[in-house]
C-alpha cells in the first residue's frame, strides 16, 4: 500500500473514524489490527516473519532485565543479536554473501562446491524494525530502559504501520511511554498532522516522481549523454532522494500524528548542511543516530587509549555499516567508505577550518561550506544509485569527456521539475534560517495559511505525477 | 466515550467551520482553473494535444492512419491521397498503444465513418505492462466531452472516476504543454509542423543494423487483445475497410513475436488484410532511410507508403 495512494487514503480514513469512534482502552488494539492488516496488504507470508521478531525480542527483553548475572543477561543479548542478524542476513545478505565468498574461494583455485542461492524477496521494512529491535534490546541490557511487559504494547511498537515500512527507526524510550497515554480526538494533531501529509505529498509527487521521470531517460543511455546532462542529473537526483525519503517520513509522522503519536523526526535540512558530519546529523538522523548510539559511540570507548584512531576506525565500522544497511551490494560499502573518509578528513582539519572561518566573512564562508558539502553529496550519491562499479565509473567519465548540451526532452517536465525544487528549498531555507516573510504556510493569519495550503494542494494536482513509482527507500 | 475530551464546544465549532472553509478555497481553486485549463486545451490550434482532439473532434478524412509513433511518423499523406484519391489524417500519437487507438476510433465513429483505416501494429504490442495504463493519462481531458470512452479511462485504475470529479486532475502535468499549444510560436516549431497530422523525421540513421534481442515469452495483456479484437469489430460495423500493418524497422528479427503471431491470427479470424514489414529486406538493406531503428525517416516513410498503397490497391483494386 503505496502511501501516495488512493487505497491508503482510503484506510486512512477508515482507520482514523473507527480509532476515534472507539472507547480509549480499545485503541491500541485497533492499530495493531490495522497495522497487520496493512503489513499483510503487501505480502501476507511476511507477517510470520514480523511475528517472530516480536515474540522473540518481547521474552529476550523481559529475560535480560529479569537476569541478574551480567553473564547471562549477555547471553541473552547475544541471543537476540543472533536471532535478529540471523534474519537480516538471511532475507537480505546471503545471496551477496555468497558470491563473494565463491568469488574469493575463485582467487585461490579452492575447489567449489554448487553455490546456494536463495530466490526470497526482501520482506519490507525489515531493515528498518530489525534495527529498532536490536536498539530496544541493547537499551534493556544497558539498564537505560525497562523491558516492557505489556506484550501488546511491545507488538504495536514494533508493528506501528506508519513507521513499519520505511521508518523512522524509533526508539524505545520515545514510542512505548505513549502508547500509556489514552488518545483523543484533538484538532492540533488532526491540522498538524494533515500539514505534514501534505507536505509529504508535494515532496514526493511534485518533485521526486517528476525528477524520477527525466532521470530515467538520462539513466537508460549514460553512455550518449553529455557531461552537463550528466551533472544536471547527478544534482537532480540528490533532490530526487530526498524530497522521496523525507516525502515519505513527512506522510509518515502525519499519519502517526493524526492517531496522537509523535515520531521521530529523520530530515533536518539536510541540503543545506555546511559540512558532512553536519549532513550525517540531519540526514536520515533515525538511522545515523542508532549507528551512533550503538555502533561509533561503543566502538570510540572501547579503543579510546588508541587515541584519535579510535574515531577513525569507530567512523569506518560505522560508516561501512550504514552503507551495507542499504543493500547487500559494493556499491553502497563504497557509499559507507567515502563518507568515513570525508569525516576523517573534517576531523583532521577541524582547526585549520576553524581558523579559516575566522579570515572569511561568515555568509561567504557558510555559502561555500554549504555549497562543498552539497556537491560531494550529488558525487557519493553516483556511487550509491549505480548498481555496479563501471556504472559509476561511465557517469563520472561522461562527466569529464563527454562535452554537449543538456538534455531535456520536455520543456514541462522540465518546468515542474525546477519549480518543485525551488519550492521545496525555500520551504527548507525558511526553517532552517526563520524567514518570516517566507512563512505563509506559518502565518498566524489562519485564512492566508489556508489559502497557502490550498494553493498547495491544487499546485500538487496541477504537477504531480500521480503514476509514479514506488518509494526508493522501500528497497532498503 | 471519550472522543473530544480536549475540545470544548467552541473550539470544535472553530475547527469544523474552518474546515469547510478550507474545503471550500480548495473547491473553488480547483473549479475554475480546471474550467479555465479546459477552455484552454479545447482552443490549442496546434501541437500534439491539439491533434488528438483534432482527430477525434473534427476530422473528416476518407483514410485515418492509428497507431503510436511508427504511425505518426511513417505514413506520408501526399502518396496515399494522389493515388488512393482520398483525403487522409493521421491520429497517431507517441507511446500511446491499442486503448488509445481504440479510444480515438470511437471518438470518430460517433460522428462519421471513414472509407479506410490502417492500424499500425508494433512488437510487444499486446504485452502486459503497467506502463500502457499509465499512458491512458492522454486520454483524461476527454473523460466529460466524450462519454463513450469512459470504459477506457477506468481501465487506468478503479479509482479514475473519482479522481475526475477534481477538475484539474485531467490536466495535470500538462499546464505549460496547453500553454504553449495556443501560442502563435508553437505553429513554427520543429517537429510540430504536421501535414495532416503525418510529423515527417529529416534525420538519416548511420550506424549499422541491430540485431534482435528476441523476448520469446511474455505476458499477454487480456484487456489489450480484447480492444484489438473490437477496433476490428467497430471497423467492420462501420463499413470501414481497415488493414493492419506492421511498420519496419532497422532491426533484424529472428523470431516472430508473439503480439504479432496473435494480431495477425485475430486478423485472419476476421478476413483483416494483415501485412508485416518488419522484416522486409529492401528496408534491412537501406539505413539511409531510416531515422533511428524504430523510425523512418521522411523518405523512407514515402517509399513505405507507396508499399503499403501497393499493397491496399492489390486488395481493393
Amino acid at each position: 500500500m503505496v502511501f501516495t495512494s488512493v487505497v491508503y487514503f482510503l484506510f486512512l480514513i477508515c482507520s482514523l473514524v473507527v480509532y476515534y469512534l472507539l472507547p480509549a482502552r480499545f485503541r491500541n488494539y485497533f492499530l495493531i489490527a490495522v497495522s497487520i492488516f496493512f503489513y499483510m496488504y503487501v505480502k501476507a507470508a511476511y507477517i510470520f516473519i514480523i511475528a517472530f521478531i516480536i515474540i522473540a525480542n518481547y521474552f529476550l527483553g523481559n529475560l535480560i532485565e529479569s537476569s541478574h548475572s551480567k553473564k547471562i543477561r549477555f547471553r541473552y543479548l547475544f541471543l537476540s543479536l543472533i536471532i535478529n542478524l540471523g534474519v537480516l542476513v538471511f532475507f537480505k545478505y546471503w545471496n551477496f554473501a555468497v558470491q563473494n565468498l565463491f568469488d574469493l574461494l575463485g582467487i585461490f583455485h579452492i575447489y567449489k562446491p554448487i553455490p546456494v542461492f536463495l530466490e526470497i524477496a526482501l520482506p519490507i521494512g525489515l531493515s528498518y524494525y530489525i534495527f529498532q529491535t536490536i536498539g530496544y534490546i541493547t537499551d534493556i541490557y544497558r539498564g537505560s530502559i525497562k523491558a516492557e511487559n505489556n506484550f501488546f504494547h511491545f507488538t504495536l511498537f514494533t508493528l506501528f504501520f506508519p513507521k513499519l515500512l520505511v521508518g523512522p527507526i524509533e526508539r524505545a524510550n520515545r514510542f512505548l511511554p505513549q502508547l500509556s497515554k489514552p488518545k483523543y480526538f484533538d484538532t492540533e494533531n488532526f491540522i498538524e498532522g494533515s500539514k505534514r501529509i501534505v507536505w509529504g505529498l508535494f515532496k514526493k509527487l511534485v518533485v521526486a516522481d517528476r525528477i524520477a521521470i527525466y532521470q530515467n531517460a538520462v539513466m537508460a543511455s549514460t553512455n550518449e549523454q553529455s557531461g552537463s546532462t550528466l551533472v544536471f542529473a547527478s544534482i537532480l537526483y540528490t533532490f530526487q532522494v530526498y524530497a522521496d525519503f523525507s516525502g515519505y517520513t513527512d506522510i509518515a509522522l502525519g499519519t502517526a500524528r493524526l492517531f496522537g503519536f509523535d515520531l521521530m523526526e529523520n530530515f533536518k535540512q539536510p541540503l543545506l548542511a555546511k559540512n558532512v558530519s553536519d549532513f550525517w546529523r540531519r540526514w536520515h538522523i533515525s538511522l545515523s543516530s542508532w549507528v551512533n548510539d550503538y555502533v561509533f559511540n561503543p566502538i570510540a570507548l572501547k579503543y579510546r587509549n588508541w587515541g584519535i584512531w579510535s574515531v577513525f576506525y569507530a567512523l569506518l565500522i560505522s560508516f561501512v555499516i550504514i552503507g551495507v544497511w542499504h543493500g547487500a551490494s559494493w556499491n553502497y560499502v563504497a557509499f559507507g567508505l567515502l563518507q568515513a573518509i570525508a569525516l576523517i578528513y573534517e576531523t583532521i582539519t577541524k582547526k585549520q577550518r576553524k581558523k579559516l572561518a575566522k579570515k572569511i566573512p561568515v555568509f561567504l564562508y557558510n555559502s561555500i561550506s554549504i555549497i562543498l558539502t552539497f556537491s560531494f553529496i550529488c558525487f557519493s550519491l553516483i556511487i550509491f544509485r549505480s548498481e555496479k562499479f563501471s556504472d559509476a565509473e561511465n557517469i563520472i567519465k561522461g562527466i569529464f569527456s563527454n562535452p554537449g548540451t543538456l538534455f531535456f526532452d520536455n520543456p514541462s517536465t522540465l518546468l515542474f521539475m525546477l519549480l518543485g525544487c525551488v519550492g521545496m528549498m525555500i520551504y527548507d531555507i525558511q526553517k532552517e534560517f526563520k524567514l518570516p516573510q517566507l512563512s505563509f504556510f506559518t502565518s498566524k493569519n489562519w485564512v492566508l495559511q489556508q489559502v497557502a495550503y490550498a494553493v498547495l494542494i491544487i499546485y500538487i494536482l496541477l504537477a504531480g505525477v500521480f503514476d509514479g513509482g514506488q518509494f526508493i527507500y522501500f528497497s532498503f | 466515550m471519550k472522543i473530544f475530551n480536549k475540545l470544548k464546544r467552541k473550539g470544535l465549532s472553530q475547527f469544523t467551520l474552518r474546515f469547510f472553509v478550507f474545503l471550500a478555497i480548495i473547491f473553488v481553486l480547483d473549479f475554475s482553473i480546471g474550467r479555465i485549463l479546459k477552455s484552454f486545451y479545447f482552443t490549442q490550434d496546434s501541437g500534439l494535444l491539439f491533434r488528438t482532439t483534432f482527430a477525434m473532434d473534427s476530422t473528416t478524412a476518407q483514410m485515418l492512419i492509428f497507431g503510436s509513433s511508427t504511425a505518426n511518423h511513417h505514413y506520408e499523406p501526399h502518396s496515399f491521397e494522389n493515388r488512393l484519391n482520398v483525403s487522409l489524417y493521421n491520429a497517431g500519437r507517441d507511446g500511446n498503444n491499442i486503448f488509445y487507438h481504440f479510444a480515438v476510433l470511437q471518438g470518430i465513429l460517433i460522428r462519421y465513418s471513414p472509407k479506410i483505416a490502417i492500424l499500425d501494429f508494433n512488437k510487444l504490442e499486446f504485452a502486459k505492462n503497467p506502463d500502457s495504463y499509465d499512458r491512458i493519462t492522454s486520454l483524461l481531458p476527454y473523460y466529460e466531452t466524450n462519454p463513450k470512452i469512459r470504459s477506457i479511462i477506468e481501465l487506468k485504475s478503479p479509482y479514475e472516476k473519482y479522481k475526475l470529479l477534481s477538475k484539474i486532475y485531467p490536466f495535470n502535468s500538462i499546464l505549460f504543454t496547453v500553454a504553449v499549444g495556443n501560442l502563435d510560436v508553437n505553429k513554427d516549431r520543429k517537429n510540430n509542423n504536421d501535414i495532416d497530422g503525418y510529423i515527417p523525421i529529416s534525420k538519416v540513421w548511420k550506424n549499422p543494423l541491430s540485431l534482435d534481442t528476441p523476448v520469446l515469452k511474455y505476458e499477454i495483456d487480456s484487456n489489450k487483445v480484447k480492444y484489438f479484437r473490437s477496433f476490428i469489430t467497430e471497423c467492420i460495423k462501420s463499413d470501414v475497410n481497415l488493414f493492419i500493418v506492421v511498420s519496419p524497422r532497422f532491426i533484424k528479427y529472428t523470431t516472430e513475436d508473439i503480439s504479432i503471431a496473435l494480431a495477425h491470427e485475430i486478423s485472419d479470424e476476421f478476413n483483416i488484410p494483415f501485412y508485416d514489414f518488419s522484416n522486409d529486406p529492401y528496408f534491412l538493406n537501406h539505413p539511409e532511410l531510416f531515422a533511428d531503428i524504430s523510425h523512418l525517416n521522411q523518405n523512407g516513410a514515402k517509399i513505405y507508403s507507396n508499399k503499403v498503397i501497393d499493397k491496399i490497391l492489390d486488395y481493393h483494386p
